[in-house]
């Protein structure tokens, strides 16, 4: 029944807890860490300017405090987390923060950000909301500001063979991320939902060589299991936006269901799109996050001209997911004051109907206060299904 | 499902000018002007939002606009919004969303379930549009998800959606290295909107014409600039309250002759009060700004609250969406497109340049410390309204800034010596916590209780003042 | 003898304060109830029976508070800001941020010693925490609310609450309870909770020294105990807090009998 934790998932439940203990020992080493939010700030350019990208998280278990004196509290409940982290001083070991358009959230907030918090470098990249030929031009555009500002910071020229050799790096990530979502394919799963959140979350603190190192031993040690230890349960597919924290899914793994699958940024949404080589680098990179990165914030034009066909175009993925991983059910999980996201809700349930999956939709504050209120529904919702 | 009950009927603003009183009917009639058209069926009509330097666009082309913020605007002006929005929460949309669009999404719902409007409509109700021209901007998530969630019961309806970015501003970066692609990028979009709505129209674009009506907006936006610089006067002629009101051809009647001609004669009668001496109260005690934030459409007698207290509100930040075009050295073109899109990069950038000029100052604050010098402000409100992030995320910070780099107020205070002191503070602030159009998060009581202490504190500084 | 006197109407205790030439005569306090006309009157007649005075020599009356407006004999209503600082100045001078936690709202104001208001913020409907929270979790934990503060000094391991919402707190500490968590402890981790809402708010509108507590929150040694805990100094309390607004009230009324 119990899973056995060996060394790599060790180390990532270590990075996991102390979040940010690498990046702290490399600055130390004279390395500069670049803090970022959301799923659409291009890792490669960061990267191949000589920094370390490092994701900024929240903390559940942290009450707001200090953010509230600076920022409103109609503020989507992560990204003040998150926020409340940095103006603590718990990421003092970043050199700049990367805030992209990603919600009105970042956006409005974005002087709060860059007047607020002590750290010599802040970039807006401003994301288009429409996939187009007009909005992929500059989007190439911006990036290449994003390239001539980081080189402006750390003095170096970003070339394309050098951003070209990253952008493989990445796209090596996103295979071994994808080594890890094939251990969930067992029924019961190899790995649980809870580890490979983990093991991302822990994975986005991380120099991208590091994490890939990490991500293969976690692969090997998770197959050397040979058999699931773990009891058959309900599989869940979980949809949402940034869940950079394991309570939820330990909350339904401890009822007893499975979660392997998800439509979440801190999982598929980041990970699973690859980059095209065969392009130009800032024109794949375009493509990528521009196009490829499936966020709600993105206006994708019903090409259909039916709801039914909208809907299938905007959220195949996760049709696709819930098939590839056998899910049984989904939870939408959606974050108070979250407009991306929240506006789909009717749109996503008629969706998750039209699939025949049924769904669980929760609207949550970012605070474990508020798993114990989960709890009893998730329950019912595994009883239904299971 | 709803609870279709009407709430309380609200008590009618009073106005200090002529000009403001006379908007509602102009509402009702552009609201009644939709359903005419609709019946006649002659000119194709599109839902769309304010604040997208299109309505040139769409006048040309002989599109109806329908407003579906103002549409929201008058369900809770009328408070009778909640029943629409506990529609739109029945289908899954949480409260805590733009309360505008979960009450139009709300209504959409209701009608296209109807087939008909839904009982007691406001106004006679919104009509179904031909099309839908929603906006992702660098402002706004709900405009880009607001249709796409109604077309879920109007699937028939195109949507175009048109991107109009505008560079944030950077402390260590200047615009203009940027402006010449978002310049490219907006062109590309508004002409994506004409050859969208001349397939819809089956017209062609009269460019003519498109070229005039961008000369009466430019000449209505400097008008606007001239008129609303009166209010500097003392005591002041006209206050936010009415401006709530004159926001109407500003941001619903751009683009036409009317709107002009309003603020022609909002001008001269606004030079006729200075004349006179007329002030938006009698006894013009403290001038304050509304700094941010968007009102409570339901409780627009708030500002009759502050009047009666002897606060005039000479200037706001909100639904001014003109800037003086003279100043904005805005690149020539005859290409009304082209143009249309510089005066949108001119607009949002307009305090760029000055607050990189002043230490600690970022766009959204040095507009306040100009506003506090040209209007001789004595205090700062706001409001916080609880759905919307566009307008009301970063108010706390921009307060928090101001009272940082700015504090224009001499007072002499007892040191522990028990000896006076001179010292300078910062601008006293009031921020009010509702929502736009949700009336359950207002109590008039707790409102009216925090402007008291407000006022007081304005009259503690007026006595304590250092000389 | 030419006395004032001062109401304060809250949303759960009521206050009156009679001033008499030399100071306070002397002081009532009673639960607001839901008839707040009554209780005024009810204020005005103990403060009367108690010191031996009649209504005659009540030359001014003030209220404030939030039910100011039911106290119908007041010559004059004056916001609870104003009341406290004029309060709060001639109880202690010195102090130029004062945080007032009463049943509703917390207040947060700036003052310059002379009983003026500089500047002052409530809290909203979502940050911050009010006193009422601690009359909940009082009922909850089946103890009065006066042995609250006491009772959290004895704690061993505070609880820490990963909310600062009010609303959530309130759930998470009844689901902790459930955990076989402390009462001490409990407490403990709740005024830690509700002090940094509290120094959120006081951060907001700027922290000048000396800082004070008033309210009925004041009286809690805990909660006071706490914020000064995250404050890293002293934090002032008047003697009998929750009467600041109170003596404000009476006080502001003797100026203006005098000019």
């Amino acid at each position: 029944m119990e899973l056995t934790q060996g060394k790599a998932l060790s180390t990532v439940e270590r990075l996991y807890q102390d979040y940010g203990f690498r990046a702290r020992e490399l600055k130390g080493q004279g390395e500069k860490i670049i803090g970022y939010v959301c799923s659409f700030v291009p890792l490669e350019l960061i990267k191949a300017s000589g920094a370390i990208p490092f994701r900024i998280r929240g903390n559940i278990f942290e009450p707001i405090t200090k953010g509230d004196t600076l920022l409103e509290t109609i503020v989507c409940p992560y990204y003040r987390s998150c926020f409340d982290l940095s103006v603590k001083d718990k990421y003092e070991f970043l050199s700049g923060v990367v805030i992209p358009h990603g919600c009105d959230s970042m956006v409005r907030s974005f002087s709060t950000w860059s007047y607020g918090l002590p750290y010599s470098y802040f970039h807006f990249v401003n994301i288009p909301t429409v996939c187009e030929e007009s909005s992929f031009e500059f989007f190439e555009e911006e990036l290449n500001t994003f390239r001539k500002s980081l080189e402006k910071f750390f003095g170096k020229t970003i070339t394309d063979e050098e951003l070209s050799r990253v952008i493989r790096i990445y796209n090596e990530n996103r295979e071994k991320v994808r080594a890890l979502y094939e251990l969930r394919k067992a029924d019961p799963p190899l790995i649980s939902g809870t580890e490979l959140t983990m093991t991302l979350t822990a994975g986005s603190s991380l120099p991208i060589e590091e994490a890939n190192d990490l991500f293969d031993q976690v692969v090997a040690e998770v197959k050397a299991r040979g058999s699931s230890p773990l009891k058959k349960g309900p599989r869940i597919l979980i949809d949402g936006a940034c869940l950079d924290h394991i309570e939820l899914i330990k909350l339904v793994e401890d009822l007893g269901g499975h979660v392997v699958a998800d439509a979440i940024c801190n999982g598929a949404r980041d990970h699973f799109p690859k980059t095209d080589v065969t392009l130009p680098p800032i024109k794949a990179l375009s493509q990528r996050y521009l196009d490829k990165v499936n966020c709600p914030k993105t206006y994708r034009a019903n090409k259909a001209g039916t709801f039914e066909g909208d809907i299938a175009n905007r959220f195949g993925d996760i049709g696709a997911y819930a098939k590839e991983f056998k899910a049984e059910g989904a939870i939408l999980y959606v974050y108070k004051y979250c407009d991306p996201f929240g506006f789909e809700v009717p749109a996503r349930k008629a969706y998750y109907q039209s699939l025949n999956l049924p769904m669980l939709h929760l609207e949550d504050i970012y605070s474990a206060g508020t798993m114990g209120q989960l709890r009893t529904r998730i329950q019912a919702f595994l009883e239904m299904i299971g | 499902m709803a609870e279709e009950q009407k709430e309380a009927k609200p008590k009618k603003r009073m106005t200090a000018t002529k000009a403001a009183a006379s908007i509602g009917p102009m509402v009702k009639e552009f609201i009644t002007g939709t359903l005419q058209a609709r019946a006649e069926g002659k000119q194709k009509l599109a839902y769309t939002f304010i604040v997208c330097h299109h309505e040139e666009i769409f006048r040309a082309m002989d599109v109806v606009p329908i407003w579906t913020e103002n549409f929201a605007g008058i369900c809770g002006a009328k408070r009778d919004a909640e029943r629409f929005l506990q529609r739109a929460e029945s289908l899954g949309l949480s409260r805590s969303l733009c309360t505008y669009a979960l009450c139009g999404i709300g209504f959409d719902q209701w009608r296209e379930e109807l087939g008909q409007m839904p009982p007691d409509a406001p106004w006679g109700g919104m009509v179904k549009p031909d099309f839908m021209i929603s906006s992702g901007q660098i402002l706004c998530d709900p405009r880009s998800k607001w249709y796409q969630a109604s077309q879920q019961f109007m699937p028939d309806v195109p949507i175009y959606n048109i991107d109009l970015p505008y560079p944030l501003f950077q402390r260590d970066q200047d615009h203009r290295e940027v402006l010449g692609y978002y310049h490219r990028y907006i062109v590309k979009q508004l002409r994506g909107l004409v050859a969208f709505l001349e397939e819809q129209t089956k017209k062609k674009m009269d460019y003519d014409r498109l070229r005039e009506l961008v000369d009466l907006s430019d000449r209505t936006w400097n008008l606007i600039e001239e008129t609303y610089d009166l209010r500097k006067a003392i005591p002041c002629p006209m206050g936010t309250g009415d401006a709530m009101n004159t926001m109407v051809p500003i941001n619903f009647m751009m683009a036409t002759q009317k709107a002009y001609d309003f603020f022609v004669e909002l001008k001269k009668e606004l030079e006729e009060k200075i004349a006179r001496g007329e002030g938006e109260v009698e006894n013009e005690k403290y001038r304050l700004m509304w700094g941010g934030g968007l009102p409570s459409w339901f409780a627009l007698t708030d500002f009759n609250y502050f009047n009666s207290k002897g606060a005039s509100f000479p200037v706001e930040t909100t639904y001014r969406m003109v800037a003086p075009l003279k100043e904005m050295d805005l690149p020539e073109t005859k290409d009304p497109i082209e143009h249309l899109a510089w005066r949108w990069l001119g607009y949002w950038t307009f305090w760029y340049d000055k607050a990189r000029k002043r230490p600690g100052s970022e766009p959204d604050v040095e507009r306040l410390i100009n506003r506090i010098e040209e209007y001789k402000i004595d205090g700062v409100v706001m409001h916080e309204a609880f759905s919307c992030r566009t307008w009301h995320v970063g108010l706390i910070w921009q307060l928090h800034q101001l009272a940082k780099i700015y504090k224009p107020i001499p007072v002499y205070v007892v040191g522990k010596d028990g000896k006076k002191e001179k010292v300078y503070r910062e601008l006293p602030s009031l921020i009010l916590e509702s929502d736009i159009i949700d009336i359950t998060s207002y109590s008039e009581v707790d409102t009216r209780n925090k402007i008291d202490a407000f006022i007081e504190t304005l009259e503690s500084i007026r006595m304590n003042r250092a000389a | 003898m030419i006395l004032t006197l001062g109401i304060d109407i809250g949303s759960a205790q009521s206050k009156g304060m009679l001033l008499g030439e030399e100071g306070p005569l002397n002081s009532f306090e009673c639960a607001s109830g839901v008839d707040f006309k009554r209780t005024a009157l009810r204020i005005q007649e103990e403060l009367l029976s108690r010191s031996g005075k009649s209504l005659d020599e009540i030359k001014r009356t003030v209220a404030t508070g939030y039910g100011s407006k039911s106290v119908v004999f007041a010559d004059d209503m004056r916001p609870d800001i104003v009341c406290l600082a004029k309060g709060i100045s001639s109880l202690l001078p010195t102090v130029r941020t004062l945080i007032d936690v009463g049943d509703l709202y917390t207040k947060i104001l700036r003052t310059d010693g002379n009983g003026q208001v500089h500047n002052f913020l409530l809290s909203g409907k979502c940050a911050g925490g009010s006193g009422r929270i601690l009359q909940v979790i009082a009922k909850v934990l089946q103890i009065k609310v006066e042995d609250i503060g006491e009772l959290s000094l004895k704690s061993k391991k505070r609880v820490e609450f990963s909310t600062g919402c009010a609303v959530f707190a309130e759930s998470e500490a009844i689901s902790r309870l459930s955990q076989e968590v402390t009462k001490e402890d409990l407490l403990a981790g709740l005024h830690r909770a509700l002090a940094a809402q509290f120094n959120s708010l006081a951060e907001r509108v700027g922290i000048e020294m000396d800082v004070a507590m008033t309210g009925g929150g004041a009286k809690d040694i805990g909660l006071v105990q706490s914020f000064s805990e995250i404050r890293k100094h002293p934090i002032l309390v008047p003697p009998n807090p929750q009467m600041t607004a109170a003596l404000g009230a009476a006080i502001i009324a003797r100026e203006s009998l005098t000019g």
